[in-house]
């Protein structure tokens, strides 16, 4: 079968097989690479049905893409196949205050669907670092989330319905207006996470939350990123939940400075950020009980001037992951072991390990991330021309890797495990992962859904 | 909202075929793609510019965005053989620089887009209006390909009584020169008064050389300007159009003091006279004045000392691109107009003009075809002059 004419005949222009064009959708943000026969941009989730269903006749892989900004290789199609490219399908279809959500498709990225919220007074809270740029197909395949993750969990906690185009072109929902039910299997919680491996998200209804009427923001810094760990673990053991909850090691707060010169930071050691939000007395109250709780483990410690200076750091703060080269134009931040998380109290551990590898292999790190929910973004960087940093590199990933696992963690705590970590999923899951495989084998018998993710 | 919009665009994109002509001849050897790496490597893919590229909402592939131009740019200086299939993705930048000013990484991509494009001139690997461009400016002096002299504006006497020697050129422009006389007319007549003069035969600054990828033949153009800017003995080089302001300050191998026409007005307003008109207008920033040399203050100081002004949507960093740079005006009119469309958008209202200070963005936002006048800030000057 001519597949070229065939999808013509579904997309019409919004098909491409030219190789420039296939090369762009041969790798997101990760290191995964894998090339792709076809490019589709659908529009509908009839068109998304019908080159799904044209993928299960002939069996050809089928994996779906919003932005390729994910850090595991999932919207990678490491089997050939066809890329679905879902950014094109970016409308926002019902703003529902009443009901407290909103119905989109799966293009739509994140921050323009706050911008439309805002003006209602209402967000969609998971944010992550890429919320610029990230679909929420993307954020619901990963379970995303972000820094407020803390207290306002993962995009998990947010979705209510999903339209979901199965293997074989079937288009079914998976829950309902509804804030709650008991009828059933719970498939809307299924597909969240599942990485395009079960189905393709074409609509999602997502709760919505309201805007907090303020936020404030506690800045301190700690001699060593362990004793910042203590800090984390005794603001919340003293009933404390802030809205976010960040550490930045003191090269993440070199490269922060580089990235924006002027954010004013402490001068010296590991940073710590805690947000709160509520109104002005509870924030106010919260913020005060954080600097109260800290102090004695501080070098410093104080309140963001403004709402501007609070924008600001969380601004340069998004995106300091991406910014190493501006410390050092040779080196260049490559996305592997960077996503490994513990339970809250092994904080000071997983701190103190990170450290010791990222000298055992000679590599610069930078250790960022929501340390408020356990989650650390080891950041090594190399010398992309070198070959010996590669190798390097890959070794001390694969050691963190191991080390979140032992310490009773996840290899990925919010950026999936794609392809990129794949080979972890045994040592994490052991048995339940025959029940994932189980799942996967009934709803996709032919294995066209993103092959080769998931270590299914 | 972002969604309705993207409903009623022009679909522009048509189904995109293998190209059968890879090149690969000698020169597009591996080595010969001669792109800094370093500049390259620096990208971490993160995507960041996808959400800021012009061209890429408009167009809505991947190989449209910056990351999409830096990720074919990386794959042919690892060997990909360069054929003409990169051309939709790497002569479609506009050269817009809002992809810089946002990378986390400080990658620099209409930069690297730029070394790129000289590659695939070396080999051979040019669109038709790439060639058209090249054409005009070699063998007529101007992009245009115009045959008519540059100075056909001036009158005879005005002509006689241009001075051979003066501390002050006034770089007139292919778009003033051809297109816009009346603005040429009318900052020659403000800049009179200081004794300017013009280059006895000026040529095309060699900006669309130099951002379309002919590199060689871009220098000797600036050769033959940089002749005359020495004989007439001249220290500064005063220019209305964002385009050559670049060019000349940032390409010519000699460092020229170079300065915007705003930049001038802004400094001698007091000489001026200007009177206070009763006009609300808005201001956009032209990508190569604002974004790639940080011209924001001058352009409003002139205007909020002539009229009201009530700033776009997006500003200085931040503005959106008319669409006309980097040779994509001539070579992808259709991306083109659909992006000095999107940045109409930004008007806010209640305004009188849309004044900017490029002739090139003053011609694409008048083809958008909003309601509300593009005039030049030259023109808004001339205007408190009467
Ligand atoms: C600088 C930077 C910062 C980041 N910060 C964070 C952070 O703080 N928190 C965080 O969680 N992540 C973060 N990420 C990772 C990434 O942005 C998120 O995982 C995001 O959710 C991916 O969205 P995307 O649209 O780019 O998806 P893609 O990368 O395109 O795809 C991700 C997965 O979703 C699947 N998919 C996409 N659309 C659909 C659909 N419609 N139906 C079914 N499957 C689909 C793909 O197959 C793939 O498996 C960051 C990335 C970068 C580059
Ligand atoms: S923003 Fe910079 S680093 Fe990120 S993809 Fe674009 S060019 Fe690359
Ligand atoms: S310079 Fe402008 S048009 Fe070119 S890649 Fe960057 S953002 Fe896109």
């Amino acid at each position: 079968m001519d597949i070229t004419a065939e999808l013509k005949k579904i997309v019409g222009g919004r098909l491409s097989v030219s190789p420039s064009e296939l090369y762009c959708y041969s790798s997101d943000a990760s290191q995964v690479k894998g090339m792709p026969d076809y490019v589709v941009r659908p529009k509908s989730t009839d068109e998304v049905s019908r080159i799904v269903r044209l993928a299960y006749e002939n069996e050809i892989p089928v994996t779906a893409r919003g932005a390729g900004t994910g850090l595991a290789g999932g919207a990678v199609p490491v089997g050939g196949g066809i890329v679905l490219d879902m950014s094109g399908m970016n409308r926002i279809l019902e703003i529902d205050i009443d009901n407290i959500q909103v119905v989109v498709e799966p293009g739509i990225i994140q921050d323009a669907l706050n911008s439309a919220l805002k003006p209602y007074g209402f967000f969609f809270p998971p944010n992550p670092g890429s919320s610029a740029m990230c679909t929420i197909g993307g954020m619901i395949a990963y379970n995303a989330s972000g820094m407020r993750c803390v207290k306002y969990g993962t995009t998990r906690n947010y979705v209510r319905d999903l339209e979901v185009v199965l293997a074989d072109g079937t288009v079914i929902h998976t829950g309902s207006k509804m804030l709650k039910s008991a009828a059933g299997y719970d498939l809307t919680q299924l597909i969240i996470g599942s990485e395009g491996t079960l189905g393709i998200v074409t609509k999602a209804s997502l709760k919505i939350a309201p805007l907090p009427k303020t936020r404030k923001l506690v800045i301190a810094s700690f001699e060593n990123a362990e004793i910042a760990g203590q800090a984390v673990v005794k603001t919340f053991s003293n009933g404390v939940i802030p809205s976010a909850c960040e550490i930045l090691d003191r090269v993440s707060l070199q490269v922060l400075k580089r990235y924006d010169p002027n954010l004013v930071l402490p001068a010296e050691g590991d940073v710590l950020l805690f947000e709160v939000d509520g109104t002005e007395s509870s924030a106010r109250e919260a913020a005060e009980q954080i600097m109260k709780v800290c102090a004695p483990l501080t070098l410093s410690i104080r309140l963001a001037e403004s709402e501007h200076e609070m924008a600001d750091i969380w601004a340069a703060r998004k995106l300091v992951g991406a910014a190493v080269s501006r410390l050092d134009p040779t080196k260049t931040r490559i996305y592997v072991g960077e996503d490994v998380g513990v339970p809250i109290k092994q904080i000071p551990e997983l701190l103190k390990r990170a450290q010791e590898i990222s000298e055992k292999f000679n590599l610069p790190a930078m250790k960022y991330g929501h340390i408020g929910d356990g989650n650390l973004h080891l950041a090594l960087f190399i010398d992309v021309l070198n070959k010996d940093d590669w190798d390097r590199l890959n070794r001390a990933a694969d050691l963190i890797h191991r080390t979140a696992i032992e310490l009773g963690g996840t290899v990925s705590s919010e950026h999936g495990v794609g392809a990129a970590r794949a080979e972890y999923m045994e040592a994490q899951w052991g048995p339940a992962l025959e029940v994932m495989r189980a799942i996967k084998k009934v709803l996709d018998p032919k294995g066209i859904l993103n092959p080769g993710k998931l270590g299914l | 909202m972002k969604n309705m919009k993207n409903e009623e665009k022009k679909e522009i994109e048509q189904v995109k075929e293998p190209d059968k002509t890879e090149i690969t001849g000698k020169e597009c050897g591996k080595q010969a793609f001669e792109v800094d790496r370093r500049s390259v490597y620096k990208c971490v893919q993160c995507g960041t510019c996808r959400s800021v590229c012009p061209v890429f909402d408009v167009v809505g592939w991947e190989s449209a965005n910056t990351r999409g131009r830096m990720l074919i740019i990386k794959s042919l200086i690892e060997g990909r053989s360069p054929s003409e299939d990169v051309l939709s993705s790497l002569a479609s930048c506009t050269t817009c620089g809002i992809c810089a000013s946002k990378c986390p990484a400080g990658a620099n991509p209409p930069e690297v887009v730029e070394a790129a494009r000289t590659q695939l001139v070396k080999c051979g690997i040019t669109t038709g209006a790439q060639d058209k461009l090249k054409s005009g400016v070699l063998t007529h002096g101007n992009s245009f390909g115009e045959t008519k002299s540059r100075k056909h504006w001036l009158s005879k006497s005005e002509l006689s009584k241009l001075p051979e020697k003066s501390d002050y050129v006034y770089f007139v422009g292919c778009f003033d020169s051809y297109r816009y006389p009346e603005f040429a007319r009318k900052t020659f007549g403000v800049l009179q008064r200081f004794g300017v003069t013009l280059l006895p035969d000026e040529q095309c600054c060699a900006s669309p050389l130099l951002r379309t990828g002919f590199r060689e033949d871009a220098e000797k153009v600036m050769e033959r300007n940089l002749e005359q800017i020495r004989k007439v003995g001249a220290h500064t080089i005063i220019t209305s159009c964002a385009g050559c302001y670049t060019t000349l300050k940032n390409n010519y191998p000699e460092e020229l003091r170079v300065i915007s026409l705003p930049e001038f007005l802004a400094e001698h307003l007091e000489q001026l006279n200007l009177k206070k008109l009763d006009l609300v207008v808005t201001y956009h920033d032209p990508c190569h004045l604002g974004r790639h040399n940080k011209v924001y203050d001058a352009p409003r100081k002139v205007i909020q000392a002539i009229s009201t002004l009530k700033e776009m949507k997006n500003i200085k960093e931040n503005a959106r691109c008319c669409g006309g740079g980097g040779g994509v005006r001539i070579g992808y009119p259709d991306i083109s107009l659909e992006l000095a469309k999107n940045r109409l958008q930004d008007v806010p209202e209640g305004v009188d003009y849309i004044v900017t200070s490029c002739p090139l963005c003053v011609r694409n936002l008048r083809d958008a075809g909003g309601d509300i006048e593009v005039i030049d800030i030259v023109e808004l000057v001339a205007m408190a002059m009467e």
